[in-house]
């Protein structure tokens, strides 16, 4: 919402200076994205250089056909002479002058110059030069009877400071200059003029032809019927006030519809008359089928939802968000229907959220306008056409459903400082109240109509009168008396792993929680994605980490290890997904550097962990699961090298995870640590080997470690050496020299047994 | 009284220990040493020999004193010499060489700011929440007391999965979850991904990511409030920083305001960054809805609350002079090495 200060000006005095009023309403009502100076710039006496003239003689220019030489009296004595290219005034016209020196809003300067051999001593102003309007047919000419040499100022609004204010959702009578002036009196304690706009008295009893099938889409219908309308342009003050909320100028009466808007908040519309069948008016739903060319020329196919203004025939307007094309107002019109109406919040904002078409008016239907402004907004809106379209105005009508009553709400002062936090004293209280306009009748508080869907409450009476004084409110921390703060297990354990994988050399990565695809065909799918690339949610963290580690070789970087902690999303077919955090890897370096990982982070969980060769893992890799999760060998060809991916579920790991470390005696009773290498076939794996002696040996074989693969000639083609650290130790005692070697010779006896394992020596 | 030398068993044990100590701070090298432990402590020195002398216990008392004296000297001066031996070695030592690199990865800045949150709140006694990403609309929206026609609920700014499923749009849907789930007191805080349909661009991405804080207990104020944003911000960005509040609308709290801190760059004075206001928008705040407490089942006469959430991604990028919150996502290492 643009609002000129000028404007703003006619409806209550302010008493601060513009930045000082936009620092005040940021606090109390509603942001400010700045302040614009328009117009002609008040500095180094500038505005002096604008003067009313008179024009003395005005002729054809010696050496120009398309030009007039003029002579101007601008209150000096000596009149000046001024080259102008304009032809719509003659001797005896009152027009706008800028002397020499004069800056004009655009930057230019003037100087007197000469124009094809004549001195122009000064310019005539047209009305766009000064951004009171956009007309540069042909310059200003004022009404006769004005002194020549009077400031220019003091007869247009040439120059206007702009307040560019943000509102809030809940807050739909802020978008209207009047309902800005209503903040501003109670910020300052300063009297509001009544609401601009009373009726001219009547020119007729015709009768207007209104009915509303809809009232719960349409509450208020105010019709008003208006004959022997001259379009036309807009006076400049109302084209210069137009300009300076941001609209653009069109014609007297579309002009005079926006104007009541912006000043009361209630969008209006205007019919030609004479293009509605029947030249009547319905407000109802769309039919089956229905379309409608709306002002912007766009065909729209509509559907039973949407609220239609209609005649008796056809859809004439799509209610509260856009006329249609073959109604509009042009400059043949000479009756016109003025629509002054209430329509429904999530009608207008369903219909205008299909059909992606938001207006000055269904933003300010969707926040809920009072019903009651619609009949001040006719009366404004009256005021005007009559006044400055010549109009008759004929006929009116106001059909009316059940409009909300004022809320009653029982109010305490006690509350209002309770909510602040400090003494906010009950007087000021009434006050600010009052100057909203809500009356006050002991605990009761009657809200005005036009809060009234926000206002119900007795905590919704409280803001009205804290947010005045929230500059105020003194900083203190709850009084606690239970709770306190603590990471969850959950939480504990994704910080180890977080910091447990920095200290194995990976850096964090974050990627998006949305992929062009997924490989689980059941994942999770944007209705309305915003692009391809985001359109299914992650059952994975690797084609993610994939993404970035390519990113990285692209730019030349070594030693790529990265990882991600965050949700992956498991379709359920319920509702909504398995939510798991997931903690994911990939690293430069291949399978065993990620395993080693893996490895880590369980041991850095203290929790034992057992590999299962797996086929069924992504991308189709080897690798292994873990009761948790997956490591494997990664070719990606557009990688290049080895690497290796994990992933693990960090769920499962912190239930899994001990609360505490039970410690176990490893010193009172020895180790005995002895090297084994068996040769074995290519086929047998490692941890079967393993998992056998274990078998063999029982719990006395404390740990058995590969360390060591060797090919070779020895060890002829097909088979390979594997050797193992191997450490024997008892809890109960410590082991002779023969206990040692009785559960080696088991191990070795159950190896070569089990897979022909050769003991090496 | 003069001083005479002592003779036991014929030798005069003080000059001969006075001899052996000289000697011993006289070897320079470890060989050296051992010559002279030979020649005094050795089996044919004087001292040996005159132990084997001994006829009395006095005699023997006294010069086995000597001889362990001896023994400590000649072991001190040991250890002094081969220390320095090995002292010499590192003569060769460069110390201005680079030191053996070690792999050290890093957090992601993001995650370091999100545990700085986490712990500031853990510091004011709140638990920390974690919260689903995929909500329902109900507990994105309508528990949040949000009108039917609130722009954000819009396609157009929320990802939706169906009608009645979302990505969830603030961090806002933990606060019901766990409303829900328990009775007040409550000090909690929420943080994680949000999701918004925002194009990518330098200034937004579509996941990023939010804090919320709830506290719900008796007699909550906005004094309560101003005063947890101002300790808030003291530990997140120094001591000198305000705060202040402004009035806004959330349908989930009344009376609802936005926040401001004083401006990084400019202290308060008013400059670019901070449009010549000398504020830096914060985020969004508010005494909890007495209709969000009936949506979740606690009574509003009971018990009052304040809520507040803020954006991290753009913090984090505003500490970090980070161009374009983008490379938040990008992982190069490049960039994550820096923090």
């Amino acid at each position: 919402m643009r609002v000129p200060m000028s404007w703003l000006r006619e409806y209550v005095e302010v008493p601060v200076t513009t930045a000082e009023l936009a620092q005040r309403l940021v606090i109390s009502s509603c942001e400010v994205d700045g302040i614009e100076r328009r117009g002609v710039a008040d500095v180094d006496g500038n505005l002096g250089l604008f003067r009313v003239g008179r024009v003395l003689d005005a002729a054809k220019h010696p050496n120009a056909d398309r030009l007039q030489l003029c002579h101007v009296d601008v209150g000096e004595g000596d009149a000046r002479q001024i080259v102008c290219g304009a032809w719509n005034f003659g001797a005896g016209a009152t027009v706008a002058v800028a002397l020499p020196g004069a800056v004009l809003p655009n930057g230019l300067q003037l100087d007197r110059r000469k124009v094809r051999g004549e001195t122009s001593d000064g310019i005539i102003l047209a009305e766009d030069e000064v951004d009171l309007g956009t007309d540069h047919t042909g310059i200003m000419v004022l009404e006769n009877g004005i002194e020549p040499g009077t400031p220019l100022a003091d007869v247009l609004p040439l120059t206007d400071e702009i307040l560019e204010l943000e509102t809030e959702h809940n807050r739909p009578d802020l978008l209207a200059v009047y309902g800005i002036a209503r903040e501003v009196a109670a910020l300052y304690d300063v009297e509001l003029a009544p609401p601009p706009g009373s009726d001219p008295p009547s020119d007729g009893d015709e009768r207007v032809d209104v009915r509303v099938d809809d009232l719960d889409g349409c509450p208020r219908y105010v019709g008003r019927l208006f004959r022997d309308v001259a379009i036309g342009v807009s006076p400049l003050w109302l084209k210069a006030r137009l300009l300076g909320a941001g609209m653009r100028p069109i014609s007297n009466v579309v002009d005079v519809t926006n104007y009541v808007m912006l000043a009361l908040g209630n969008p209006l519309h205007a019919f030609d008359f004479a293009t509605l069948a029947g030249g009547a008016v319905v407000v109802r739903r769309a039919h089956e089928g229905e379309r409608l060319r709306t002002l912007d020329g766009v065909d729209r196919a509509l559907e039973p939802y949407d609220l239609m203004i209609a005649d008796a025939e056809r859809s004439v307007a799509l209610a509260g968000i856009m006329g249609g094309e073959e109604t509009e107002i042009g400059e043949s019109t000479t009756a016109v229907l003025l629509e002054a109406a209430n329509f429904e919040p999530y009608t207008v904002f369903r219909t205008s959220e299909r059909l992606r078409l938001r207006t000055e008016g269904s933003t300010r239907w969707e926040k809920g306008v009072d019903p009651h402004v619609a009949e001040q907004a006719a009366k404004l809106a009256t005021e005007l056409i009559v006044q400055l379209a010549g109009a008759s105005w004929t006929g009116a009508t106001d059909v009316q459903g059940q409009l909300p009553e004022r809320p009653l709400v029982r109010f305490r002062h006690e509350r209002a400082s309770g909510v602040a936090g400090f003494q906010i004293g009950a007087g000021e209280q009434d006050e600010r109240l009052r100057r909203l306009g809500f009356e006050l009748d002991g605990e009761t508080v009657a809200v005005p109509t036009w809060r009234a869907r926000d206002v119900t409450r007795e905590i919704d009476v409280v803001e009205e009168v804290v947010r005045f004084r929230l500059d105020d409110v003194p900083p203190r921390l709850p009084e606690r008396r239970e709770m306190f703060g603590r990471l969850s297990k959950l939480q504990r354990v994704r910080r180890t792993i977080q910091d447990t994988l920095v200290g194995f050399g990976y850096f964090e990565a974050y990627t998006w929680s949305l992929l062009p695809e997924d490989a689980e065909p059941q994942a999770v799918r944007l209705e309305e994605p915003l692009s391809s690339e985001q359109a299914v949610l992650r059952t994975s963290l690797l084609d993610g980490l994939v993404a970035s580690a390519l990113r990285n070789v692209d730019a030349g970087n070594e030693d790529v290890a990265l990882f991600e902690l965050a949700h992956v999303y498991l379709p359920t077919g319920a509702q909504l997904p398995d939510e798991h955090w997931h903690a994911g890897g990939i690293v430069q370096g291949g399978f065993l550097s990620a395993k080693g990982a893996v490895e880590g982070l369980y041991e850095a969980l203290s929790l034992r962990v057992a590999f299962e060769p797996a086929e069924d893992l992504p991308h189709g890799a080897r690798g292994a699961r873990t009761p948790e999760g997956w490591v494997l060998a990664l070719r990606e060809p557009q990688l290049g090298g080895e690497w290796g991916a994990f992933e693990l579920d960090v769920d499962a790991l912190a239930v899994r995870a001990p609360d505490v470390v039970v410690y176990e005696d490893v010193i009172t009773y020895p180790p005995v640590r002895q090297d084994l290498a068996f040769v074995v076939d290519e086929s047998v794996a490692a941890g079967d080997l393993v998992a056998a002696a274990a078998d063999a040996a029982g719990d006395e074989l404390r740990e058995m470690r590969a360390f060591d693969v060797y090919r070779g000639e020895q060890i002829g083609a097909g088979r390979k050496s594997i050797a193992f650290a191997v450490t024997f130790q008892s809890r109960e005692k410590t082991l002779t020299d023969e206990e040692a070697a009785e559960l080696r010779h088991r191990i070795v006896e159950r190896l070569r047994e089990a897979f022909g394992a050769e003991l090496r020596a | 009284m003069a001083k005479r030398s002592v003779t036991v068993a014929a030798v005069d044990v003080e000059a001969l220990e006075r001899e052996a100590q000289g000697a011993v701070a006289a070897a320079s090298t470890r060989a050296a040493l051992d010559d002279a432990r030979v020649r005094y402590l050795g089996r044919k020195s004087e001292l040996k020999q005159a132990l084997r002398g001994v006829r009395d216990r006095e005699s023997g008392m006294a010069l086995n004193a000597v001889r362990e004296r001896l023994e400590a000297a000649f072991d001190a001066r040991d250890a002094e010499l081969e220390r320095a031996a090995l002292t010499r070695l590192d003569e060769s030592l460069d110390v201005t060489l680079p030191g053996t690199p070690l792999r050290r990865g890093r957090l992601h800045p993001l995650t370091r700011i999100i545990r700085q949150i986490e712990d500031i709140f853990l510091g004011l006694g709140y638990e920390i929440v974690d919260s689903r990403e995929v909500e329902t609309v109900w507990h994105n929206f309508d528990a949040l007391n949000q009108p039917l026609t609130h722009p954000s609920r819009s396609h157009r700014d929320t990802f939706y999965i169906d009608d009645q499923t979302l990505l969830r749009a603030h961090t806002s849907t933990g606060q019901i979850r766990v409303m829900e789930s328990r009775k007040p007191p409550i000090y909690i805080a929420s943080l994680g991904r949000v999701y918004r349909r925002d194009t990518p661009s330098p200034r937004s991405t579509p996941n990023f990511h939010q804090v919320e804080a709830l506290a719900v207990d008796r007699h909550i104020t906005l004094a309560d409030l101003k005063g947890t944003l101002l300790h808030f911000f003291h530990e997140m960005f120094g001591g000198d920083r305000d705060v202040r509040m402004r009035t806004s609308f959330f349908p989930f709290t009344e009376p609802s305001v936005e926040f401001d801190v004083t401006c990084f760059l400019c202290g308060g004075e008013g400059c670019v960054f901070c449009k010549h206001t000398g504020w830096f928008e914060m985020g969004g705040a508010g005494v909890v809805d007495p209709a969000v407490f009936e949506n979740v089942g606690i009574d509003p006469n009971e018990w009052t609350g304040f809520a507040w959430g803020l954006g991290i991604d753009r913090i984090a990028a505003q500490r970090h002079a980070i161009p374009d919150i983008r490379m938040f996502w990008e992982n190069d290492l490049r960039v994550l090495r820096q923090f």
